[in-house]
């Protein structure tokens, strides 16, 4: 029983946030930032970028968050007006279901070799 | 102009003597004794020396900035620093590839005298296969890439190096990057001569592990400066942008990763012998196509400065060659002599470096998957997709759990038939772990529970490391170093991209701007001026929570051959963590924008990255076989 109260307070720990919330907006907006591409630069994302179409990103991503948008949902925005290229996650469907299974699909191959030669 | 003519007929001259040496080799191969012809080392020394003067040559047009030379016209400029015109030797494409080639004559000549008590068919078939690698490149070299190509009438002045390309890390990162990758070239060499000599045994993992090491090691310290570079010149504090050039130098890192454990067991027990010649085959094919992605221009990257697909296709038509001659030299010369000693028992020390070359093809395959398979798809489907740091996260940092706890495991089992016979002592070492990172991690971040999973299995890791480096006598000294080198790496990395904090802001000359106690303020700029840029320098004193004041100086630049703007950060590195500043300026307005970061355990990163490869250093440098 002590031990199940110690998990308990620990976990009421946990759940208790000590960032501010216009903290949290920053680190969200940072992170959406750095999964965004340039599209006119040379392999940067927006948030290391300084041109012009970064910065409009960099503002249409604040006012999203403004209103209240999720982050993938600002993701879906920015894919639709711009294309898949904009996002450095690439979605799973039907262009990328290799890219995302057949990495995994190796780890299981390995994993049935390694099987066999374990006595 | 004389220096270019010297340059352009010793290379013609060096692949005179490599087509000489290939014919000696082939009429020594086919005589009764027991050592080689003394002839064959001094046309490989001819072949080397000639490879030198025509770099050397290339380095003094650099110098004398001979613009009849077009690769000097198109890279250099007068009013470069001559650390600089030295370093635009190699920072272009020909001036590379001629170090390219320039490594892998010194290496076989190397290789020649370092390899005196294997047996002769064995290393003369080595430097046959060599060989054949340096003649294409030779060709390589003088058909597409010529360094020593004349212009006339002869330009007044040079186009000029790429800003961000002037830089002490990356003047030097080229030539240690690729003294590890060529290093494979002699891996890939000799596994071919031991297979179809029959002769992939115990002698030759100890042999062939010193070049798995020296590779390994260039490598590491290769990539790490490379980071290094990137970290305060190209991003703005990050240090790994799973960028496709970086990917492609992390490729055959991981490979020979698992080289280098694997190989011990067969240096120990015999066996794994086709695995390990499948990895050293790998490791080269993974090199050359490093050299291939990056020079032919296919990747959109920051780093693809030189572009020409028609470069490409030769690389890839040679490519093939070497990958087709080694897939029919390997089914048809390998056998494997003692099958009954192929399987392990499940807690041993052969199965640990097993669960370790699993994970480093997993991980070789999510970098290469996510590298190559953009390309494929853009040219298949015509679709465009970006595989960034998002896709590498999820497929790779869920592995990283499971494969840390074996880490953590593996090097305390013996070898054949083992236990754990410490488990008390692990199973308290993990709660610990668990416990401790609970209470670091609860206050500084949101995603409380990824986190602590992470740093527990990383302190598992950096505890049982540092126990063993307190525990063990020093006969596995240098495993232990480069182990607890990389436990340090985990933990470094993760608590700085936990505890990384950033100020993004607008500020104009003489402003404050207050946060949490601290305070930021814009003394005032000063204007410098370079032979080669003239450059606005800000000053700033920086106010933090304790009221500690301390100055940054961050720097724009303006080049001017070419006309290029860069901002550069100033860095004050302590032992705890690294203060970050840079600015940028906006367009058409009077403020700038300014970056400040506060990056924990930076320094760190580096030096685990150091342990590492001491931890190789040490290997590199033990007399003894593996125990």
């Amino acid at each position: 029983m002590k031990i199940l109260r110690i998990f308990i307070i620990l976990f009421l720990f946990l759940g208790f946030s000590h960032l501010k919330s216009d903290e949290k907006k920053d680190e969200l907006k940072i992170k959406i930032l750095k999964n965004i591409r340039c599209l006119i630069c040379q392999g940067q994302s927006v948030y290391d970028s300084e041109s012009e179409f970064a910065y409009t990103i960099k503002l249409i991503v604040d006012k999203k968050i403004d209103e209240g948008l999720e982050e993938n949902s600002i993701y879906e925005f920015l894919r639709e007006k711009y294309g898949d290229w904009i996002i450095y996650d690439p979605k799973l469907n039907k262009n990328t279901y290799i890219l995302w299974v057949l990495p995994l699909l190796l780890f299981l191959l390995g994993g049935a070799i390694m099987y066999k030669k374990i006595k | 102009m004389l220096a270019s003519q010297i340059g352009y007929y010793s290379l013609i001259l060096g692949l005179f003597f490599s087509i000489l040496l290939s014919g000696y080799s082939v009429k020594d191969f086919k005589i009764k004794s027991k050592v080689i012809n003394q002839n064959l080392l001094s046309l490989s020394f001819l072949q080397l020396f000639f490879v030198i003067i025509s770099f050397i040559s290339l380095i003094l047009s650099f110098i004398n900035s001979d613009f009849s030379n077009e690769t000097v016209f198109n890279n250099s400029h007068t009013t470069k620093p001559l650390f600089y015109k030295i370093s635009g030797t190699w920072g272009n494409h020909e001036g590379s590839l001629l170090l390219w080639l320039l490594v892998l004559t010194l290496f076989i000549f190397i290789f020649l005298i370092k390899s005196k008590e294997q047996p002769k068919k064995y290393r003369i078939l080595t430097l046959l296969f060599q060989q054949i690698i340096i003649i294409g490149f030779f060709l390589f070299v003088l058909m597409t890439s010529n360094p020593f190509n004349y212009l006339f009438p002869t330009p007044k002045e040079g186009l000029g190096l790429n800003p961000i390309l002037q830089d002490p890390a990356l003047a030097i990162h080229p030539p240690i990057l690729y003294l590890g990758y060529v290093g494979t070239s002699i891996i890939f060499s000799a596994s071919l001569a031991a297979v179809t000599q029959n002769y992939v045994s115990r002698e030759w993992a100890y042999h062939i592990k010193k070049w798995i090491l020296v590779s390994w090691i260039f490598l590491t310290i290769g990539i790490m400066l490379g980071s290094i570079w990137a970290y305060y010149e190209l991003g703005w504090g990050g240090f790994w942008f799973w960028d496709p050039v970086e990917n492609v130098s992390l490729m055959p890192w991981l490979t020979l990763t698992a080289l280098l454990h694997s190989i011990i067991v067969l240096e120990k027990r015999a066996t794994l012998k086709s695995w390990v010649i499948i990895l050293s085959i790998t490791s080269f094919t993974l090199s050359m196509c490093g050299t291939f992605l990056v020079r032919s221009g296919i990747l959109n990257s920051v780093h693809t400065f030189a572009n020409d697909p028609s470069r490409g296709v030769f690389i890839l038509i040679f490519l093939f060659i070497l990958i087709i001659l080694s897939l029919v030299i390997f089914f048809f010369y390998f056998k494997d002599n003692n099958k009954d000693l192929n399987n392990f028992f499940l807690l041993s020390k052969e199965t640990s470096i097993l669960i370790n070359n699993w994970f480093m093809m997993y991980f070789l395959s999510v970098v290469l998957i996510g590298t190559v398979y953009p390309i494929f798809l853009d040219v298949i489907a015509s679709e465009k997709i970006s595989v960034g740091p998002p896709f590498y996260h999820k497929l790779i940092i869920p592995f990283l759990i499971p494969f840390f706890i074996f880490m953590s495991l593996g090097p305390g089992l013996k070898w054949i038939k083992s236990k754990i016979d410490n488990k008390n002592s692990l199973i308290i070492t993990f709660i610990i772990s668990i416990i401790l990172s609970l209470f670091i991690i609860k206050n500084l971040t949101t995603e409380i529970l990824y986190y602590t999973v992470l740093v527990s299995v990383a302190f598992f890791l950096f505890f049982t490391t540092l126990k063993e480096l307190f525990t063990k006598k020093f006969n596995n000294s240098s495993q232990i170093i480069a182990h607890f080198g990389f436990s340090l790496l985990i933990l470094s990395i993760l608590f700085n991209s936990i505890l990384s904090s950033e100020i993004i802001t607008n500020m104009k000359i003489g402003k404050k701007y207050t946060y949490n106690n601290s305070e930021i303020f814009f003394k005032k700029i000063e204007e410098k001026s370079k032979s080669n840029f003239n450059s606005i320098i800000a000053h700033f004193e920086i106010k933090n929570e304790n009221g500690k004041i301390f100055e940054l100086k961050p720097e724009i630049r303006i080049y001017n051959q070419p006309v290029i703007i860069t901002s550069e950060a100033d860095i004050k590195t302590t032992l705890l963590e690294d203060k970050f500043l840079v600015m940028n300026l906006v367009k058409g307005n009077e403020y700038f924008n300014v970056r400040y970061q506060e990056k924990p355990f930076m320094i760190w990163i580096w030096i685990s990255v150091l342990l590492i490869s001491l931890g190789g250093l040490m290997s590199f440098f033990k007399k003894q076989y593996e125990k």
